[in-house]
């Protein structure tokens, strides 16, 4: 399996951090975009963007591209998607394992599919019609969900495996989406971890969530808690070598405590590779 | 049941809320280990959806929002939520039918005062990403000869709109976004009369200015493409008033100052044999 090279600890790029990232050039090796923020004419963001690309590898990461929606696939869409990655050069383009509505009307959500052999051969159709038509492999990312289906005929990691090895794509693994659902479906993170195809994971997502007790909503607008942090620390040692980056999408704290979580990756990779080193003496 | 039914089951219970149609949905639903009410799960997604429309909406409307106060605006996001929901899967344009909306619509159509604070406010968000072009100063009028002068037509940056409203949309607008905002701003009074605004982008942020009514109608001009010398001549030029050369000079000096004129060409007699110059 041929991966893009690994990019380092990075960071969502997002408005509020602009100016501090152009100022201080902090220690964050690559930026991941919500695509459509800049699928633009024109204007400030895309300026900014092309300051940051200048100097920093990005990747496109989008929210719209509804792989597992039963409307035809958004052509509109995609032509804007590939003009901004021949602007970008982005070292992969991703998107979800969700659909984002039906009948022409979006709702802005990731949204969840009973996993089913129907939906998981019209999403590996659909991700390889992108994959032709982007020329490129696509990255599909583990949505955060709240509820889950008594039609599902295999479980999440089963249907993402497949999913992989079918349309040939790349995995994203969205290790705090991973916990969220297994807090609120019931399942193993670790199962869920071990299951999916480590060879075709290129990137790690992390970010915080809220806890209203009987379930857990994917906010990204907390820190990334304890119990992520340790799936963060399975994944690596299951994965390896995989850029790995923060989102935050809300309640923006300073980003030097966005730095520190990334420091936080940094020494936990430190600690696995020492250990490695080690038994490997 | 096929994707595609539950895919619509789904959606109408995220559009609509919780009600009898949910109940082959709710069929199809795992229980929670953690013994969280089917109902409040859904919720999740219908409540996610309508907030992130609402902050759509309010982060492009600050100034509505101030002059309708929160409670009218609020019922105003809500009637747009449920009458027009968002079909361009870029999250950016779902406000920008807010204005169209509320002049199609019963309840709103009579608050002339607030469509006109919509539309100005889309003129600010439609500003602000429309296509990069590169302001001239006032320099690039050297180039040409001053026989040329009065048949000089202008350029403007695609960023600029021109709008009647309201008279008082712009002082409300000053107040909703200031440092000190109270949390109601007195709503123009639609007595019928009326201001003029330019909107346009300088510099990577929206801008806006007030124009006299000599001015807008020969920004007006100008922006449809009409030559200089032509614009003194126009009869809505000259309704508006006494209008000098010297004032239509003044104009657009200002107007190279802003930052809104992109090109300048002579204009030939024949004007399909317009020639671009790069003056």
């Amino acid at each position: 399996m041929e991966k893009p090279a690994p990019l380092g600890y990075g960071l969502g790029l997002r408005p509020i951090y602009y100016e501090e990232i152009l100022s201080s050039r902090p220690p964050i090796d690559w930026f991941e975009i919500i695509s459509e923020n800049y699928m633009l004419a024109g204007g400030r963001p895309l300026a900014m963007l092309d300051r940051i690309r200048a100097d920093y590898p990005v990747v496109m990461h989008g929210v719209s591209m509804s792989l597992a929606s039963t409307d035809p696939l958004n052509f509109d869409y995609l032509r804007q998607l590939k003009t901004l990655a021949e602007r970008v050069e982005p070292a992969w383009i991703s998107d979800h394992v969700a659909w984002t509505g039906v009948h022409g009307v979006t709702l802005h959500d990731l949204l969840p599919i009973p996993y089913t052999r129907e939906s998981l051969a019209h999403i590996v159709e659909r991700i390889q019609r992108v994959q032709d038509f982007l020329k490129r492999r696509l990255v599909v990312e583990n949505a955060s969900t709240y509820v889950s289906f008594v039609d599902s005929e295999m479980s999440e990691h089963e249907f993402v495996r497949e999913m992989a090895e079918r349309a040939d794509c790349l995995l994203l693994l969205d290790v705090n989406n991973v916990f969220v659902s297994s807090f609120n479906h019931g399942f193993d993170p670790v199962a869920f971890i071990d299951g999916v195809p480590a060879e075709r994971v290129v990137q790690f997502h992390m970010a915080g969530h809220t806890n209203n007790e009987t379930h857990r909503v994917d906010t990204h607008d907390q820190p990334v808690c304890d119990e992520v942090w340790a799936l963060y620390e399975h994944a690596r040692r299951r994965c390896g070598d995989v850029s790995a980056m923060i989102e935050r999408d809300d309640n923006y704290p300073p980003l030097a405590e966005l730095l520190d979580e990334l420091q936080n990756m940094r020494d936990i990779d430190a600690r696995i590779s020492k250990e490695r080193a080690l038994s490997a003496a | 049941m096929k994707l595609a039914d539950f895919q619509s089951l789904f959606q109408q219970r995220v559009l609509a809320g919780s009600g009898e149609a949910d109940k082959p949905l709710l069929k199809k639903l795992r229980p929670s280990p953690r013994g969280a009410a089917p109902e409040t799960l859904l919720d999740v997604y219908q409540r996610g959806y309508r907030i992130r429309l609402a902050d759509f909406v309010s982060q492009d409307h600050p100034g509505l929002r101030a002059i309708l106060g929160d409670e009218a605006f609020d019922a105003l996001v809500d009637d747009y939520i449920d009458q027009r929901p968002s079909r361009n899967p870029n999250a950016r344009w779902f406000t920008t039918g807010l204005p169209d909306f509320m002049r199609e619509n019963a309840r709103w159509r009579d608050d002339v005062a607030a469509v006109s604070m919509a539309l100005f406010e889309r003129a600010m968000v439609d500003a602000f990403d429309t296509a990069d072009e590169t302001p001239m100063t006032v320099q690039a009028l050297a180039g040409f000869a001053p026989e040329d002068w009065a048949r000089l037509a202008f350029e403007f940056d695609p960023s600029l709109t021109l709008l009647e409203l309201v008279a008082g949309t712009i002082e409300a607008y000053d107040a909703a976004i200031s440092e000190e905002a109270p949390e109601k701003v007195d709503k123009p009074a639609a007595g019928g009369q009326i201001e003029y605004a330019a909107v346009w982008r300088v510099d990577h942020e929206s801008a806006f200015r007030q124009l006299e009514p000599d001015e807008y109608v020969a920004l007006s001009e100008a922006s449809a493409g009409h030559a200089f010398g032509d614009i003194c001549q126009m009869t809505a030029f000259q309704q508006a008033g006494e209008i000098a050369p010297e004032r239509l000079a003044q104009c657009l000096s200002s107007w190279f100052e802003d930052g809104m004129i992109i090109g300048v060409r002579v204009r030939e007699d024949d004007q399909s044999s317009n020639t671009p110059s790069s003056a």
